[in-house]
């Protein structure tokens, strides 16, 4: 199953049922954590940046309209460790990313796994 | 071990999770299998010209962030990386006095319901003594007779442990700061230091602001392998907890890693000015 090879490395955090976690920096508790959603989209922006990197997408919903998605990440020095470098992910590319969810029902998440048009991971280590 | 309520719940949960779900900062996911230390070689040369241990360069907290994703270079027997958070409560804590228990209990509470809390770690303040050092990210120690320099890669936090003062500022001289005053001596290969003078709001808790009373640390760290490091850490606040808060920090010396630079506030984009994330 294609979705395995999401669920690999770049987590943000993964249901914690019930727990209420923090990054080394702060608070998660704008996410929820009990839901997981995949998008498909094009990245228009990926910013390299402490405390956390983050990646904008924009996902085309089932009724033609674009809707701009802004994903928080790690950060550098953990996504890099990971073998992630700065231009990873470019504007224009096409990806597919598992995450976290707002609980405000936003376009926004954490990031949990993301792969490119291939079907190939993104970051990370074998 | 007593705990308080707050603190029993959290065991409870972390207990609950499944082998493999959670890997803390600073160690191996409860109830998952044991970790088993591929050791490597410690620092070179093993001691220092004055005979003292060298410990000059850059660990990880064992089995933590920086080895989840590591596999085969680091540790054994800890699931190929996914969690990298930290628990606000640390179920290792003793049983708190009043008021603090009842502010940790609600601050917990509001958490649970979704709701973002205040952090001055949120803001990019550093995270202060004794919980910088859980060293997420890992650490570099400098070593000189005089000075031991211990760096986390987390804001760049650094402190200062004084070898050739014997006594801390008398207590009306004393400038209360994050790290504190620490000064440090040998016994045989331990090192001994004594902290004070720590900020009261340097919280003891991640992403909670919570004063706290006058701060003592004692720590004795050492060396149990030549790649592996140990603070014995003793946190005493008759304040807020009923007894001394003892923790164990164990770090690993990486070679193949060094100190990276981690600014916070570079891109500090998503919380609001008390530190709630939004």
């Amino acid at each position: 199953m294609r979705s395995k090879s999401f669920v690999l490395i770049v987590a943000v955090l993964l249901s914690f049922s019930g727990v209420q976690m923090v990054s080394a920096h702060h608070s998660f508790a704008a996410f929820d954590t009990t839901r997981q959603v995949t998008l498909t989209g094009t990245v228009r922006e990926f910013q390299w940046t402490n405390p956390h990197c983050w990646l904008h997408i924009d996902v085309t919903n089932p009724d033609g309209q674009v809707e701009q998605w802004q994903l928080e990440a790690l950060s550098p020095n953990v996504l890099g460790r990971l073998g992630w470098k700065k231009n990873s992910v470019k504007p224009g590319d096409k990806v597919t990313v598992l995450v976290n969810p707002t609980r405000d029902g936003g376009h926004g998440g954490a990031l949990i796994s993301i792969t490119d048009a291939t079907g190939k991971k993104i970051g990370g280590r074998e | 071990m007593t705990t308080s309520g707050p603190i029993k719940i959290l065991i409870s949960m972390i207990a609950a999770l499944g082998t493999g779900a959670a890997l803390a900062a600073d160690g191996p996911p409860p109830g998952g299998p044991p970790m088993v230390v591929k050791h490597g070689p410690g620092p070179s040369p093993a001691r220092l010209p004055d005979g003292r241990p060298n410990w000059t360069g850059f660990w990880v907290p064992l089995g933590g962030l920086m080895e989840a994703y590591r596999g085969p270079s680091g540790v054994e027997g800890v699931p190929g990386g996914i969690a990298v958070n930290i628990p606000h409560a640390d179920p290792t804590a003793p049983e708190m006095k009043s008021p603090h228990k009842e502010e940790l209990a609600r601050l917990l509470a509001a958490s649970a319901r979704g709701e973002g809390l205040a952090s001055k770690e949120a803001l990019c303040y550093p995270p202060g003594m004794p919980k910088m050092m859980t060293m997420v990210y890992g650490m570099e120690i400098l070593q000189t007779p005089k000075i031991i320099a211990l760096t986390s890669e987390w804001d760049a936090a650094s402190r200062r442990v004084w070898m050739d003062v014997k006594a801390h500022p008398p207590e009306e001289e004393l400038e209360d700061t994050y790290v504190g005053d620490s000064i440090g001596h040998w016994e045989k290969d331990t090192l001994v230091v004594d902290t004070v003078g720590v900020r009261s709001d340097v919280s003891y808790f991640y992403g909670l602001s919570m004063d706290h009373g006058k701060t003592h640390v004692i720590e004795r760290i050492h060396q149990t392998a030549p790649d592996i490091l140990v603070d014995e850490l003793t946190l005493i606040d008759d304040d807020v907890f009923v007894k001394p808060w003892v923790k164990t920090y164990t770090y690993h010396y990486r070679p193949d890693l060094h100190i990276q630079e981690y600014v916070c506030l570079d891109n500090n984009r998503n919380v609001d000015s008390e530190g709630k994330a939004k």
